[in-house]
């Protein structure tokens, strides 16, 4: 189960702030159809759509499609899934920790040279061989660069999410 | 009349707040409006699926419950700002891939912010 802040920290990281009005809404409402929720919060209706098909992809919202007797028109009917953030969220900690150990792995398999000025990437020794030590964006000669820190951080993240994800043992 | 599973998410988050401390039953239906019947039919279907633990105390010469938290709420925070989060890229990226994680540049970008904000925290070394 998760609190009424993770379900706005969810939204914000799916829709931007429009995202956050459409879910609360959705909170008080139970079921409403997208059109209601457009009249209440203001937000244009092809936008509140857009962000409800974003949900639904994760499962966070249910839809329930009924037919209008007078239009012949389909209506839908949208509901917040409160049960199924969790599983969104533990699947996208497992998706973020697959990607940061690939990352860790490499950062602690590579040296790196960077020249310093500010847009240019690193480039690992392999690549600047090659470049005989130059900087392929600005020319300028680079030296190298201690990913001490940055295999800190990545190590601390991955740790973190392992913790939280109940795989600490597996680590070991 | 608000739905059962409605009432239960509504006491899973009143008691996951509670922390420690837990909270009463008698008071937690006070809480949400609903009546005690009910109420202890939601504490025990929270407690036989995980989230919550029972114990028994005496309250004004009657026995009645004190709910705890067993599970502490999900949250998305530690990965709030990661660029995996909501990148579009995430299903074709990969170790080997074209898109990689190790040659990301908003991976990289995250990580230098999370230095930084590491070297800001006061106290930390």
């Amino acid at each position: 189960m998760v609190n009424d802040e993770t379900l706005v920290k969810v939204a914000e990281t799916l829709g931007e702030e429009d995202a956050v009005e459409i879910i609360l809404t959705l909170k008080d409402a139970g079921e409403i159809t997208d059109d209601q929720i457009a009249n209440e919060t203001g937000i244009r209706l092809n936008f509140v759509r857009k962000i409800l098909y974003k949900l639904y992809d994760h499962s966070i919202v249910s839809l329930r499609r009924s037919r209008d007797q007078e239009t012949g028109w389909f209506i839908f009917h949208w509901k917040l899934q409160p049960d199924q953030v969790e599983g969104f969220i533990l699947g996208q900690k497992r998706n973020v920790l697959g990607k940061l150990n690939t990352r860790l792995s490499y950062e602690n398999n590579h040296d790196f040279y960077y020249c310093g000025t500010p847009g240019c990437k690193r480039t690992p020794f392999e690549e600047a061989v090659e470049t005989l030590f130059k900087c392929p964006t600005c020319d300028k000669p680079m030296n190298h660069f201690d990913n001490r820190e940055v295999v800190e951080v990545l190590s601390e993240k991955v740790t973190q999410l392992r913790k939280e994800l109940g795989e600490e043992s597996a680590a070991l | 009349m608000p739905r059962r599973s409605d009432l239960e998410h509504k006491a899973l988050q009143f008691i996951s707040r509670t922390s420690d401390e837990g909270v009463l039953q008698v008071d937690l239906w006070h809480q949400l409006k609903a009546s005690s019947r009910e109420g202890s039919r939601i504490a025990i279907k929270l407690e036989n699926k995980g989230f919550i633990r029972r114990e028994r105390e005496l309250f004004g010469g009657r026995w009645t419950y004190r709910l705890y938290p067993k599970k502490e709420p999900v949250s998305i925070i530690s990965i709030k700002n990661c660029p995996c989060l909501i990148c579009s890229d995430s299903i074709r990226c990969g170790a080997y891939g074209a898109i990689s994680p190790n040659v990301c540049e908003r991976l990289t970008t995250w990580a230098i912010n999370l230095i930084h904000e590491k070297k800001s925290v006061p106290g930390d070394p």
